[in-house]
Formats: structure tokens, C-alpha cells, sequence
């Protein structure tokens, strides 16, 4: 009975794969319906909640939809706490209500601001920690990082007059009724309840700043009539108005993010824009960070980096020994104390500038990309930590980097007083080709004419040296032979500005930005008066290892140098 | 015609005189039954598939700040929403535009509100005046955000309130 | 029951009596109506079932033995077409959630994964069917050929078998490019320009301004010059319209024809070979003496008339619950896989930053091997030759030794033992060469295209294989043996370097032993 076998084999076979799918369905069904995590989440949740809520509670996906933004978070199908219509419950991390925060999570989603995959609705697919999704969540500590997302050109003010301000206001008390970013604050005594003085973390999100001075003043005098002494009379006492100014900037600069701020200002005052562009602004020397804080760590290169492989253990990692992580990196170790790295990190998080419709922009974006507004304070300190205190140093005492050539000592009084206002104007302008040091008003993104002026101006603040007195000859006035100068530039000169004047040791005089700026009397005054703190000698005192040289000898130099702006 | 009986007696079989089968093929009843059921169990899976479990309606509660030249009584629709607003004795109330026959989008006018598609007329505190809408169109939550902001929520109705003419 | 229905059985005899009785045996008649034969318990009433079924009319009364061992097909036609309607019936699912619109398409996948019911295992399940579906297609081709079941009066079945075929990878194909991420949008972007590769040729010749039938394929493909919007609605089409409904055309052609072929092929003395049987009984008597109307009227080959007693057996049960259990096999393997491996979706498609590597579908990753080489060539050229060199055999082998036997013909296992032991080291050989040393431009850096073209690693595998199978017509005196030889060599070809393509090959397309060693990871 072959055929009779044969039926039999095939009934077996087929008898083993149905119940083997049969199997595989009833898993599968099992699998869906009560092993993924939002349900055992809101299994869990449920549990929780009070008796008599519990039968409410629909175990179910929730979501928010804002379809402006392109956004359908799932996060709240298993962070219940936080879902329309569900209370949090307080001590669980997992169900807690969202923190009150400047933005209602409700109408703006979620991976706005956290960054993370909100179509997802797993643990580790939706906080991003898998391949192939590009942004992970931004890490719980720098959350506040987010804000970066939308807003991309958040003001700073200048940094030392913000931390100034944030000390007067702790010196004067002001945290024993004011609260501020979850510190200070007094309960009123008794039960008249609420806070002392009103939460001022985003005292300057609110709108413009109210006469706070006038009118605590005015409250005290009541207070003195009324009651005798109370929290006013110990807290409260007049400010001189400079001190108010700069607690105002300081209230200003309090808009709902903790930290930003500061970090945003640190940044700015670390010259990091000479080299990075950010939203177009700045030098393009090093890569654009316009969007730094949306890289996908999948495509960064970890190999010199211990530890997680995340966006901020990288960012981490490369301010430490910048080098190491990126090689043939040109951005020079800048020795930076872990806060600060910290806090550069924070705000390398915050570059995202994700895209979203411009009715969503916040009103510091507008006036920046709509009115070309600054997101930093535009006076010259501010403007010189932003671009120039990288290279110059931070108060234009020059930077030596190891393997790169030095950055020349801008604030020494020795060049100040033989540079001219319009020289430095034209340097800063049109810059050093050939160099590190670019043409700031020539391109876009680059300085305004009268930042450029404010920047001088700083200089001249922090050395104290004025502008040299107006030069009654022309720019070109040496009449010396050049041949005569040759010899001697080969003799005294070309051994740190090299032979053709390329530079070496010292700058590349054969510059056609230099020798279009210079003055005739800007080289023969340097020359005669040498850079104090430089290898560069004043040649005009003698020294042991050589003589001086008289003026018709400078002049004749400087004839010889200026054969290279006739003849570039 | 009843099917019964084995092979007739002859000297050829052939197929027109047929043996019968065993009647009771426990395995392969067991086989083509578990068959059946696999593919019913599959079935019953891939029907659970078109209902979604998440729509994609955006949130229900929105934010508007009504203009300043509103006058009392008067309807403000904001734009993209069906939910018409009313200043009242220095309240804010917001009514459904929904029309409760079958989903159109009512007008507001003088004597209340009419639906363009079956002629429902509602009067000023949404109560069906005449035509096929079956009830009242829904009263919803208002919040006030402070501001001249206001915090419609079209999830959750309240008691009617009825808007007399001041 | 009368007795305690007095009105009913009163009424009887009225209209509405009548009417109530009806409605009382309703259930009763419409199961009845339902089968035209009754149970099938007798061969008699089995054939009944066999014919009087719509679905299962296709299928002949009655099967020959040696048709129903395993061995004859291993059931690869059926799993070919049980993948498929598994991938049908998900894929109709898929479409209530998927968007043709780029972006959201890759969004509305993100849902289908995460919180459509189901979804994810639907999704998965279609994925993985679809590539059983193309080594059941493969495998089934293999098997035709390797028992040269091609032959008379089967040859333009085979050909609607090679249709088949395309079309199964075509669908697979289009299907690639539908998650809209960046696997799908790279792999797309390759194929596309494989489809622009005829320019290699014509602008080689210099006469692309007037004929350029390369770019005309692209852009029929793509709708545009880039992948974008116009290229996933085409791919859309083709995948959920055009390119099922040609499937579903040519298969209801290829069924049709193997039974109007005369069923399964099998050797001359098949009869012989699996014995009378025990307990059969015969349909025909030895010397027959009924004709049968049909046979009189249908003109060619009628495939019973005229033989002797057949050995025989009712499809129902036994080619019935073959091939049912072949169906739910296919089906338990695509559900195991869909339940281990999820389905790959990488990141959203990002035109700004390649894929590197990028990948085509594995099926493809021989041709892109050759690719690699000359896109026209490996693209274009050399698929073109096989696929019509596939199709031709059964009109250049008319022999008839070995038809039906596994490996049959002149020479039989021994020669393909022989050929894959050439093909594999020819295959294996030339790689070598080419990932070793490099090829003509790594030597000659001015070598103009069309050498290139013409001479090239899959080119000349091409001409080693051709002169190999030359030499087996030859030796064997027969083109069947050389048709085995030129199938083997041909087949290890594709192994080999869809292998290569598969785990060998990483970034810039570099040779690697591991994908552990590519760089930056």
C-alpha cells in the first residue's frame, strides 16, 4: 500500500505544520497582547491608581497628535502619568505628571523637546537607543537642551555682567522669598499660603520686566507702617541703580530653561564662533554647528571614546583632547575644566534648529532671522569672547596651541600704539589670507561695520592704550631705495618672516591684506620699537647680539617690504 | 440519493464500481481540522488588523485668544475648528457647530444656529428648533488661560447655557 | 415533531404552510447545495469533488503514482504558489495603513511596526514570504530543469515559467523600495541607474543625443530623475497592481498547462517502475475498449487514451493532502521566520547621505557583484543572455533521455558534479583575480569604456562557462549534457557571487572577510 503510506506521510505532515502554526499564532497573540511594555506599563499604572479609579482606567495606546509639528508621541502610553486626561502619580518616576514647564506637552508632543523615536512603543525603540534611528533622546540631566529645538537664537547677554548679576541677586537674599529654578522661597507663615515672593524662573519669558524696584520700595514703606520688621524689613533694602541694572539682566536671562543661558554664554565667550558658524554666524574655519545637537551618533566615529556611545559622551570626550577623537583635528585643546565642558556640552545638545512652521517660532528667532538681530549682546567684550578670544587669548594676550603657529598678542600695548584704529579696522575687515585669520566683513555671517568698531574699541578698554595720535603723512610716504633695503631684510628679517617674506617664525609680511592696511609709519614703527613679548626686537636699541639700525636703514626696509604690495 | 455501500460483486472492478473508504480517518480529520483551524485563528488575527488602535485626530482641547472688538453675543469661529465662542455677561462659553443629524458644520445667525444640509435650525442655546437633528448640539468646557486666552475643550461638554439677549 | 407543531403541519398544505416548511429546512438544503457531490467516499463522489470545485477543478481525477513521491517536485511549485498567496493576502492587509508618499510612507511603516494590531507580525510575515517565494521560485526552476521536465510537450510552459519568474523578482523589487527608508532609497537609486546602464554602451558608441533606450528605462521607472514622490507611486503601482495581476495571469497559465502538458513529467517506464500497487484499482483494463468523447474532439496528445492500465490513485485524498500539507508547511515556515527576525527598516531615506555599502535586495547582490564590474554588463547584459538562455533550452535540447529523472541525460549526476566543481572554481577563480589585482583600469588607467564593457570579470565567467558546456556537448555528444553543464556552472555562479555580494563586500564595495572589519564600526 504505497499510496496508502504515501496519504499517510502527508496527512503527519500536514497534521505537524498546522499545529506548529497554530503554535506560532497562539505565541504570537500572547506576544501582542500581553508582553509588550505599554501594557504591562499601564497594567502597572492601573494597579496603582486608587480603587475606585481603577475601573476607568482603559489599558490602551495613548498619544499626542499635534499635526502642525509632524508629531505622534507615543511616550505617554507608557508614561501615563503624563497622558491627556491622567493624573501622575506622585513617587513612581515612570507615571509622575510632566513638570511644570513653559510649554503645555499636550499641544507641542514630546520629541520636540526630548528628541527620541515617539511613533515607537518600546522602551528602547522609543528613547532612540537602537540602530538606525538618528535622534535618541537628548540625556534626562541636559534635558533642557531641548528647548534648543525651536528656540535656536535665544539671547544671551554678556557673561561676566550675567554672573554678576546672579550674584548680587543671591548676595542680596532675594532667594529668601523669590524662588527660582526649584531654589529658595519662603511658604507664607500660617495659613494664608502660597509663596512669599512669586517664582521668578521665567521672569523674563513673561514679557517686559515690571518696575520691581519702585514697587518693592513702595511695599516696604507699607510694611514698616503696618507691621513692625516681618521678611521685608530683613530681605528687602534699596539697590544703587548699576546693581539693579545687572540683576536685570539677570532676571531677563531667567526664561524657563535652567542653564541654557549660561551655557550659551560661556560659549560666546570662549571665541568658539572665530572658527564654527552657528545659524551663519561666524568664522568657517571648523565644521558648522548650526545642528551639532541632531547628529546621529551612528554615524560619529567612536574609536577614541571610552564609554557610552552617545552624542554627549562624544562631545564629552572631544572638548577633553579634541585630537584625539576627531585626528588631524585643527581645533586646538582648549584645557577646559569639566564644567565647562559640562556646560559646552549642554549647549552642543541644544544646536537642533529642528524645522517647524514658522508660526511656531518664538519671537527671538524672528527677530534674528527676519531682522538680522543678534542672539548675543552685541558690545565689544561680548563680541570679542565670541569671535576673536580663541585665537588672541581672552584678553588678547596671543595663544600658542601645540602644532600650530602662534596667534599674535593683539592687546599688547606695544601694538596698539603703532597700530591705528584703521589699521586694525582694515585687519579685522578683510583679515589674512593665507592665515587663520579671516576677512570678518567680507563675508556673510561675518561683523557689522560698527561691531567691528566696538570690538576695537574693547581693545583699547583692556589694554589701555589710546589710538596713536592721527598721522599727518600719507600711507606711502618712504621714498628709500629699495635695493638698499634687500640686503638688510636678508640680514635682520627674513630669518623669522622668511627670505620672501612668507612668514616662518614670525607673520608673512608678502600679505596683500597686511600691506593694504598697513601704514609706511606702521612698519617703521614697528620695526623701530620691535613687539615687547614677541621674538620680534625693537631695532632701534641695541642689544648684544647685534647693532641698531638707523632710520634712513627702516626706511629702506620698508621700501624693500612694500615691493610686495606693488608686486604681489 | 444516499451514498452507501461497498463494491458491487463482478468479474473487472473498475472505477465506475468503487471500493468505499475507511469512515473514520481519525488523522486526517485531525490534520485538515487543525488546517482549518490555523487558517481560522490566522483569519480572526489579519480581521483584528483594520481597526486601528490609535487615531490619528489631533487633541481635542485648543487655545484661542478671541479679538478684542468681540461683541457680546456675538459668534467667533476660530479658524479650523467647529466650535463657535461667545463673550456673555463677561464669561466665555463655547457651543458644538457639529450639527447632530449627521456631522455638518452649522451657521451661526440671528435666531440661533441652521445646518445648510437638512435644514436643522437650532435656536441661541443650541436646542433643535425644527428639522431631523435628534438633539442639541453640546455645550464644551471653557478655560480661562488669562491673557484674553481661553482654553477650549471639545472633549467634554457642559450643561446647557442658554444665552439670553442682554 | 408534527404533532407538537399542529399549525405548521395544518398549513402544510397552503402556501404559507409551505413557505414555513421551506424555512424549516433551509439549513438543511443550502448545506446540501453548498458540494455538488456529497461526501467523498467513493472514488466516484471523490472525483465529483475534484470537479465539481472551482478552486480545485485544475486538478486531474486522478494522479500517477510516481507524480505523488516526494522526491518527483518536493513540492516546490506548490510552496512557490503558497508563498505567494501569503504575501497576497498580507500585502492587501498592509495597504489599509501604508502611504505611497515619501516620508510618510516610512511613518505609516513606523505605525504598521508599532501600533497597528498586528501589524508588525503582518508586516514581518510579508517580508519573509516574499523571499521564500523567490527561493521557492529558484529552486523550482532548478528542479524542472535538473529532471528535464522542460522537454515536449512542456517547452512553452517553461517559458511561462521564466515569466514567472521576472516577474516573482520584479515584485520583490518594487516591494523594496516601499518602507521609504534608507536601504530601500539606496538599493532604488542602484537599480535605477542598472536600468540607465545601456548609456555605458551608447555613450561608448557616441549615439546617446539620439537613442538612449538606458535613459528612456529609467525614466519610465522612475518618473523623474531622481528617486523622489513620482518613483514611489510607480513602484507602488507596479507593486500592489501591475506586476500581481501579471502573476496572477501567467500562473493561471502555467497551471492550465501543466495539466493540458499531461501532469507532472515522468519517465517512460514510470509505469513500470512504481509496480501495479497493492490493492489499486486500475482505471483503464488492459485492453481498452471505451473512447472517451472528449479525447475524440480536443486535437494533439490526449494523455490517457491509448496506454495501458496506469498506476494511478484519486487526487482526493492523496494529491490533496500533499499539497495542502506542503501549503500549511509554507506557511509555518514564513510565520516562524516573521516570529524570530523583524523585518528590516533602517533610517528615514536621506538623498544628502549614501548607504555605504548599499545593498540591494540579497537576491540581486550576484548581479551587483557584477555591477561592480561594468553596469551594463552585469546589469543588464549578462541577465538578459541567461534569462534568454533559460528560455531557449527546450527549443535548442530535444532530446528525450533522461526526461523526468533527477539529473537525466547523458552523463547525469557525474557531469553535474563535474560542472559545479568548474563552475564554482572558475567562479571562485576569477574573483580572485579581480579582487587581488584589480582589473583592466587598475592596469591601464586610459582603457577606453568599451573594453571595459566587453571584457570584465562577469563577461568572461560568461565565455568560460559557454566554452565549458561547449566542451561537454562535445565529449557527451549530446546538448542536453551540455545544457546541464551550462545550468550547474551557471547556478554556482550565482551562489558564489551572491554570496560574495552578501557578507564579503562592505564599504565602497571593498573586499572584506568579515563584516566585523569594516571600517568605523
Amino acid at each position: 500500500m504505497a499510496g496508502a503510506l504515501r496519504v499517510r506521510a502527508s496527512k503527519h505532515l500536514l497534521l505537524w505544520s498546522s499545529l506548529g502554526t497554530l503554535a506560532l499564532l497562539g505565541w504570537a497573540a500572547y506576544a501582542e497582547n500581553r508582553l509588550q511594555e505599554w501594557r504591562v506599563a499601564q497594567r502597572a499604572y492601573r494597579q496603582a491608581l486608587p480603587e475606585d479609579r481603577r475601573a476607568e482606567f482603559a489599558v490602551q495606546l495613548r498619544q499626542v497628535v499635534v499635526p502642525a509639528l509632524d508629531v505622534a508621541d507615543r511616550c505617554v502610553s507608557c508614561h501615563v502619568g503624563m497622558a491627556a486626561g491622567e493624573s501622575g502619580l506622585p513617587g513612581d518616576p515612570l507615571f509622575a505628571a510632566h513638570p511644570d514647564v513653559a510649554h503645555d506637552p499636550g499641544s507641542f508632543g514630546c520629541t520636540v523637546c526630548h528628541g527620541g523615536q515617539g511613533r515607537a512603543t518600546s522602551r528602547a525603540d522609543a528613547h532612540g537607543d537602537v540602530s538606525h534611528w538618528p535622534g535618541p533622546m537628548i540625556p534626562a540631566a541636559d534635558a533642557f537642551a531641548g528647548c534648543g529645538s525651536c528656540h535656536t537664537h535665544l539671547e544671551v547677554p554678556r557673561q561676566d555682567l550675567l554672573e554678576r548679576g546672579h550674584a548680587l541677586f543671591e548676595r542680596h537674599d532675594c532667594l529668601a522669598c523669590h524662588r527660582v529654578e526649584e531654589r529658595g522661597g519662603t511658604q507664607r507663615p500660617g495659613d494664608a499660603g502660597g509663596m512669599e515672593g512669586p517664582d521668578l524662573s521665567r521672569a523674563g519669558a513673561a514679557g517686559p520686566l515690571p518696575d520691581w524696584h519702585a514697587s518693592h520700595l513702595r511695599r516696604l514703606e507699607q510694611e514698616l507702617e503696618t507691621a513692625a520688621g516681618g521678611p521685608w524689613q530683613s530681605s528687602f533694602a534699596p539697590l544703587p541703580p548699576e546693581e539693579r541694572a545687572l540683576v536685570d539682566i539677570y532676571l531677563r536671562s531667567r526664561v524657563g530653561a535652567p542653564g541654557l543661558v549660561e551655557s550659551k554664554a560661556l560659549f560666546h565667550s570662549l571665541g568658539c564662533r572665530g572658527c564654527h558658524p552657528v545659524n551663519g554666524v561666524g568664522g568657517d574655519d571648523g565644521p558648522d554647528l548650526t545642528r551639532m545637537g541632531q547628529r546621529d551618533p551612528g554615524q560619529l566615529d567612536f574609536t577614541g571614546v571610552e564609554g557610552k556611545h552617545t552624542l554627549d559622551g562624544w562631545l564629552r570626550e572631544h572638548f577633553r583632547a579634541p585630537g584625539r577623537v576627531v585626528p588631524g583635528s585643527q581645533m586646538p585643546d582648549l584645557a577646559l575644566s569639566e564644567e565647562e565642558i559640562d556646560r559646552l556640552t549642554f549647549y552642543m545638545l541644544s544646536l537642533r534648529r529642528t524645522e517647524v512652521p514658522e508660526a511656531f517660532w518664538p519671537a527671538d528667532r524672528i527677530r534674528a532671522e527676519r531682522f538680522g538681530q543678534r542672539e548675543f549682546a552685541t558690545d565689544g567684550a561680548t563680541l570679542y569672547g565670541t569671535f576673536c578670544a580663541a585665537c588672541h587669548g581672552p584678553v588678547g594676550e596671543g595663544m600658542r596651541y601645540p602644532g600650530m603657529p602662534a596667534f599674535p598678542a593683539i592687546a599688547q600695548p606695544a601694538f596698539l600704539a603703532v597700530a591705528g584704529d584703521e589699521f586694525l579696522r582694515q585687519t579685522i575687515a578683510h583679515g589674512r589670507p593665507g592665515r587663520r585669520m579671516p576677512a570678518w566683513a567680507d563675508r556673510e555671517g561675518g561683523l557689522r561695520p560698527e561691531e567691528i568698531d566696538a570690538v576695537i574699541a574693547h581693545l583699547r578698554e583692556m589694554s589701555g592704550v589710546p589710538p596713536p595720535p592721527p598721522d599727518p603723512r600719507p600711507r606711502r610716504w618712504v621714498q628709500a631705495d629699495p635695493a638698499a633695503g634687500a640686503p638688510l631684510f636678508a640680514a635682520h628679517c627674513s630669518g623669522c618672516h622668511g627670505p620672501a617674506g612668507g612668514g616662518g617664525e614670525g607673520p608673512a609680511l608678502a600679505n596683500r591684506a597686511l600691506q593694504a592696511a598697513a601704514t609706511d609709519t606702521y612698519f617703521y614703527e614697528t620695526i623701530r620699537r620691535g613687539r615687547h613679548g614677541t621674538a620680534m626686537p625693537g631695532f632701534s636699541s641695541p642689544s648684544p647680539s647685534r647693532g641698531t639700525l638707523a632710520p634712513d636703514e627702516i626706511e629702506s626696509i620698508v621700501a624693500f617690504i612694500r615691493l610686495w604690495e606693488d608686486t604681489p | 440519493m444516499s451514498v452507501h455501500t461497498g463494491r458491487e460483486p463482478g468479474p473487472r472492478p473498475s472505477r465506475l464500481d468503487p471500493p468505499t473508504l475507511p469512515r473514520r480517518d481519525f488523522l486526517g480529520l485531525a490534520a485538515v481540522g487543525s488546517a482549518a483551524a490555523a487558517l481560522f485563528f490566522a483569519l480572526l488575527g489579519m480581521l483584528r488588523l483594520p481597526k486601528a488602535a490609535v487615531l490619528p485626530s489631533p487633541s481635542r482641547k485648543f487655545r484661542v485668544a478671541l479679538p478684542e472688538s468681540l461683541a457680546d453675543g456675538e459668534a467667533f469661529i476660530p479658524p479650523g475648528r467647529s466650535v463657535a465662542l461667545f463673550r456673555h455677561r463677561g464669561q466665555v462659553r463655547a457651543i458644538s457647530t457639529v450639527c447632530t443629524h449627521l456631522g455638518c458644520i452649522v451657521k451661526p445667525d440671528a435666531g440661533g444656529f441652521h445646518c445648510p444640509c437638512h435644514g436643522s435650525r437650532f435656536d441661541r442655546a443650541g436646542e433643535v428648533q425644527k428639522g431631523p437633528a435628534p438633539a442639541a448640539l453640546p455645550w464644551l468646557e471653557v478655560r480661562d488661560a488669562g491673557g484674553g486666552v481661553y482654553v477650549v475643550d471639545a472633549g467634554k461638554t457642559v450643561p446647557p447655557a442658554p444665552l439670553e439677549q442682554a | 415533531m408534527s404533532s407538537s407543531r399542529p399549525l405548521v403541519a395544518a398549513a402544510s398544505t397552503t402556501a404559507l404552510g409551505r413557505f414555513l416548511e421551506n424555512l424549516r429546512r433551509l439549513p438543511e438544503r443550502f448545506t446540501a447545495s453548498v458540494s455538488r457531490g456529497g461526501a467523498p467516499t467513493t472514488d466516484r463522489t471523490r472525483s465529483g469533488f475534484i470537479f465539481g470545485n472551482v478552486f480545485l477543478h485544475l486538478h486531474p481525477v486522478r494522479v500517477h503514482r510516481w507524480s505523488l513521491r516526494w522526491s518527483t517536485t518536493w513540492g516546490l511549485g506548490i510552496a512557490s504558489f503558497s508563498a505567494f498567496a501569503v504575501t497576497l493576502i498580507t500585502g492587501v492587509l498592509l495597504m489599509f495603513y501604508y502611504k505611497p508618499y515619501p516620508d510618510v510612507a516610512y511613518q505609516s511603516i513606523k505605525d504598521i511596526h508599532f501600533v497597528v494590531p498586528t501589524g508588525r507580525f503582518i508586516r514581518n510575515i510579508h517580508r519573509w514570504a516574499g523571499n521564500v517565494m523567490v527561493i521557492c521560485v529558484l529552486a523550482h526552476m532548478a528542479r524542472t530543469f535538473f529532471t528535464a521536465s522542460y522537454r515536449p510537450p512542456r517547452e512553452f510552459n517553461w517559458v511561462v515559467g521564466m515569466g514567472l519568474l521576472v516577474i516573482t523578482l520584479g515584485l520583490a523589487f518594487t516591494g523594496y523600495l516601499l518602507p521609504w527608508d534608507q536601504l530601500a532609497f539606496w538599493a532604488i537609486t542602484i537599480g535605477a541607474n542598472i536600468a540607465q546602464s545601456p548609456r555605458e554602451v551608447t555613450d561608448a558608441l557616441g549615439v546617446t543625443a539620439w537613442f538612449d533606450p538606458g535613459g528612456l528605462q529609467k525614466l519610465l521607472l522612475l518618473g523623474s530623475e531622481e528617486v523622489g514622490a513620482e518613483a514611489l507611486i510607480r513602484f507602488y503601482l507596479l507593486h500592489v497592481m501591475i506586476l500581481p495581476l501579471a502573476l496572477a495571469a501567467l500562473l493561471a497559465v502555467h497551471f492550465w498547462r501543466v495539466r493540458k502538458d499531461g501532469g507532472l513529467t515522468r519517465p517512460e517506464d514510470a509505469d513500470l517502475r512504481v509496480g501495479p500497487g497493492e490493492g489499486i484499482t486500475p482505471v483503464f483494463t488492459d485492453e481498452p475498449h471505451k473512447t472517451y468523447h472528449l479525447a475524440a474532439v480536443v486535437p494533439g496528445r490526449s494523455p490517457a487514451v491509448g496506454r495501458g492500465p496506469e498506476r494511478t490513485l484519486p487526487s482526493m485524498p492523496h494529491l490533496l493532502y500533499a499539497e495542502l500539507a506542503v501549503f500549511m508547511l509554507t506557511i509555518f515556515v514564513c510565520l516562524a521566520l516573521a516570529i524570530t527576525l523583524d523585518a528590516p527598516l533602517k533610517e528615514l531615506a536621506n538623498p544628502a547621505v549614501p548607504e555605504n555599502p548599499a545593498k540591494a535586495p540579497w537576491y540581486f547582490l550576484g548581479l551587483q557583484e557584477l555591477v561592480s564590474f561594468s553596469a551594463f554588463m552585469g546589469g543588464i547584459g549578462i541577465p538578459a543572455i541567461v534569462v534568454l538562455g533559460l528560455a531557449l533550452i527546450p527549443y535548442l535540447d530535444r532530446e528525450r533521455a533522461g526526461t523526468g529523472e533527477w539529473f537525466g541525460g547523458p552523463g547525469g549526476g557525474r557531469l553535474v558534479a563535474f560542472s559545479a566543481a568548474f563552475g564554482l572554481g572558475a567562479v571562485l577563480a576569477v574573483e580572485a583575480v579581480a579582487i587581488g589585482l584589480g582589473w583592466i583600469r587598475e592596469w591601464w588607467p586610459e582603457a577606453p569604456q568599451l573594453l571595459i564593457t566587453v571584457l570584465n570579470p562577469g563577461t568572461l565567467l560568461t565565455l568560460l562557462y559557454a566554452l565549458f558546456s561547449v566542451a561537454m556537448v562535445r565529449r557527451h555528444d549530446s546538448t542536453r549534457a551540455g545544457a546541464l553543464a551550462l545550468f550547474t556552472c551557471f547556478l554556482c555562479g550565482f551562489i558564489v557571487l551572491t554570496v560574495i555580494g552578501s557578507y564579503f563586500r562592505g564599504p565602497n564595495w571593498d573586499f572584506y572577510w568579515s563584516p566585523a572589519m569594516w571600517p568605523g564600526h
